[in-house]
């Protein structure tokens, strides 16, 4: 297990402590169980296991999105769980990108403003915003589909603009759940090779899924069971 | 989140349901427009007798017992013999009085021109000659009046000579019959517009008060006089009235028989046209809201509307708001989305109900005849309750959107 503080180099590591998250359900579950992570700076990190094994629980808890019932999240130092819920909002908008397995994209707002929606709520500056979303779809390969609908696009496509809506704010954490489950072989291929760009230009990438082939486009694989972290997979190759 | 960004992304989820939306704010367009037209309809109907009325305005005054009724509201007139001889004599007596006419009404049941009977429609007043004439209260469309102590000449109005198929003219006979049995056969002398603000009165045949007028009653002062139950005081110009009013009811609360005559629980008033003027207002005034009242009834109705579909749509947005919170909304900034949305179909609502409430009204009043009257404060009014109906069917479905847990919300495939 490789906890502790690893070395930065720009940008502050995400770290999670001896996590745990129960749920009641009329019998308490333990989604994770006493789970310890940290993701150094421009890391890329995959996270496997069998379907219930906490994965998007754990995802959910290193993008502010849920607070532990026990253990520390930290971001940038921070621990989440003392931020108001107005606050953890803001580290949201403004220090964490989405990417979900079903794209998530508003139905009613074009590619451009879907991109720049992170930007509405914790940005007032409106000037330059659709330039901001013509650079970020461009490097998605989308520069020609600013103004199309969600429904005017294909699968592949609405999860590349799902993924320039995650860079909107220059987010520190990049976290994808499943981006590829959605998607065929080839299609998804394009997906991960928009992943590997990202993390060449020095982002930080939690990536969830249940996929060998996919996990192993990143550095090191999380392996979890049943709520706990059984195995932290180095791969050959990597640093 | 800048207001202009909710506005913008809140348009696009209400143009987004063009059917719902405009659904939506038809009970909010109806309620506010039948306010909107009811409110021309009252001020136009003002403004009609009011013009008219000040058209032709008289320096006229009535002077009439009141009572206000002991369960509810308003005035009530009472028939109540107190003004006597000696009152009319002291109020003609006056600076500035150009004529005193006391009138009772007699006790007709029926009116004969020729073969033709009419029963119950048709008054029979006793007053005098001077209220007749092309300078007085009553213009004469054809005719005379009568003389002051003739016992077979009348003046009918202009109603009471269309009354009958075949038209009294002057010099017609008219038996009228009393409810004591006898019938008296009077001469149509003249025939009198006394129409009031555009307003027909009652079909009435006037009798010169000397011959007809017999209601005696014991003054304070122990002598037997005849006693009207109202009398009409015509100033000699317009400028005359107000003191003459003063001078009046002044006279009423201090010597005259009628004071002491009267129940303690009645009041004497003079009521000039302006008066009369201000009370017709105030009744329509009344009337008006009453029945704006109703139809604002269903602005309630149309409030219910937005609420329901605003729960419907957060329901159905769920993923978009759990999507709004990933990245970056706060409670807040969902409750201004969700708020937002339904003050715009509220302001929708007002704005297109003021606009089909004037349309209407205008419609309604240009085929009536009336003048058009905008009731700005209750423009005013219905826009702010149009938004104050967006707000108020707003704020449960936009906390319930606020409250909306991003993890479940995501969860849902
Ligand atoms: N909101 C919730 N309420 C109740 N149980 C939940 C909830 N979210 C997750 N769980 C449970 O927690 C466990 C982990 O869930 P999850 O993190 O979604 O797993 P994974 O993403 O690995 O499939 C599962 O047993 C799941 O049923
Ligand atoms: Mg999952």
């Amino acid at each position: 297990m490789s906890t502790g503080e690893p070395a930065s180099e720009g940008g502050s590591p995400v770290v999670a402590r001896d996590v745990r998250r129960t749920y009641y359900m009329g019998e308490s579950v333990d989604a994770l169980d006493g789970v310890s992570l940290s993701l150094p700076a421009g890391s890329y990190t995959a996270v496997m296991g069998p379907s219930g094994s906490g994965k998007s629980t754990l995802m959910n808890l290193l993008g502010c999105l849920d607070t532990p019932d026990e253990g520390t999240v930290e971001i940038g130092g921070r621990s989440v769980g003392d931020l108001s819920g107005g606050e953890r909002a803001r580290l949201r908008g403004t220090e964490i990108g989405f990417v979900f397995q079903t794209f998530n994209l508003m139905p009613r707002l074009t590619a451009a403003e879907n991109v720049t929606l992170p930007l509405v709520f914790h940005d007032g500056v409106e000037a330059g915003r659709h330039e901001r979303a013509e650079t970020l779809l461009s490097r998605v390969g989308l520069g020609d589909r600013l103004d199309h609908a969600p429904n005017e696009l294909s699968g592949g496509q609405r999860q590349r603009v799902a993924i320039a809506r995650a860079l909107a704010n220059e987010p520190t954490l990049l976290l994808a759940d499943e981006p590829t489950g959605n998607l065929d072989t080839e299609t998804g291929n394009e997906i991960l090779a928009v992943f590997d760009e990202l993390q060449a230009a020095g982002r930080t990438i939690l990536m969830v899924t249940h996929e060998r082939r996919v996990a192993e486009r990143a550095d090191r694989i999380v392996h979890l069971i049943d709520g706990e972290l059984a195995e932290i997979e180095q791969l050959e190759g990597k640093r | 989140m800048k207001l202009r960004e909710s506005v913008r992304i809140g348009w696009r989820a209400i143009t987004g349901h063009k059917l719902r939306s405009t659904l939506t704010t038809v009970g909010v367009i109806i309620g506010i427009a039948s306010v909107i037209v009811f409110m021309v309809l009252g001020g136009a109907f003002t403004e009609n007798v009011v013009g008219d009325l000040d058209d032709e305005s008289e320096p006229v005054m009535q002077v009439v017992t009141q009572t206000e009724p002991e369960t509810g509201t308003g005035i009530m007139f009472v028939e109540a013999p107190i003004y006597t001889e000696s009152d009319v004599e002291a109020i003609e007596g006056m600076d500035g009085v150009d004529y005193v006419a006391p009138s009772g009404s007699l006790p007709a049941v029926q009116l004969s021109h020729g073969e033709e009977s009419q029963t119950g429609t048709v008054g029979v007043e006793a007053t005098i000659p001077e209220r007749f004439g092309n300078e007085s209260m009553y213009p004469l469309e054809d005719g005379e009046t009568f003389s002051p102590s003739a016992d077979d000449e009348a003046v009918v109005s202009g109603q009471v000579a269309r009354l009958f198929e075949d038209n009294v003219s002057v010099g017609d006979e008219l038996s009228i019959t009393f409810e004591d049995g006898e019938t008296e056969t009077v001469t149509a002398v003249g025939i009198a517009n006394t129409t009031v603000g555009g307003q027909p009165s009652q079909p009435t045949v006037y009798l010169p008060v000397d011959s007809h007028y017999e209601l005696t009653i014991e003054t304070p002062d122990g002598e037997t006089e005849r006693a009207y139950p109202s009398l009409e005081v015509r100033a000699e110009s317009m400028d005359d009235v107000d003191p003459t009013k003063e001078a009046i009811t002044e006279y009423f609360e201090t010597d005259a028989d009628a004071r002491e005559l009267k129940d303690d629980e009645h009041t004497i008033a003079v009521q000039t046209v302006d008066d009369a003027v201000d009370q017709v207002a105030g009744i329509v005034d009344q009337l008006t809201v009453f029945i704006g009242g109703i139809a604002a009834i269903s602005l309630v109705v149309g409030s219910i509307g937005i609420a329901n579909i605003m729960i419907v749509s957060v329901t159905e947005r769920t993923r978009e708001i759990g999507v709004m919170k990933a990245v970056g909304a706060r409670k807040r900034d969902i409750v201004q989305l969700f708020l937002l949305e339904s003050v715009i179909l509220g302001a929708i609502g007002a704005v297109v109900g003021v606009a089909a409430g004037i349309g209407l009204g205008y419609l309604a009043v240009s085929m009536l005849g009336w003048p058009m009257v905008y009731p700005l404060q209750w423009i005013a009014i219905a826009a702010a309750v149009g938004v104050g109906v967006g707000v108020l069917s707003g704020l449960y479905p936009a906390w319930r959107a606020a409250s909306v847990d991003p993890i479940e919300a995501l969860r849902r495939e």
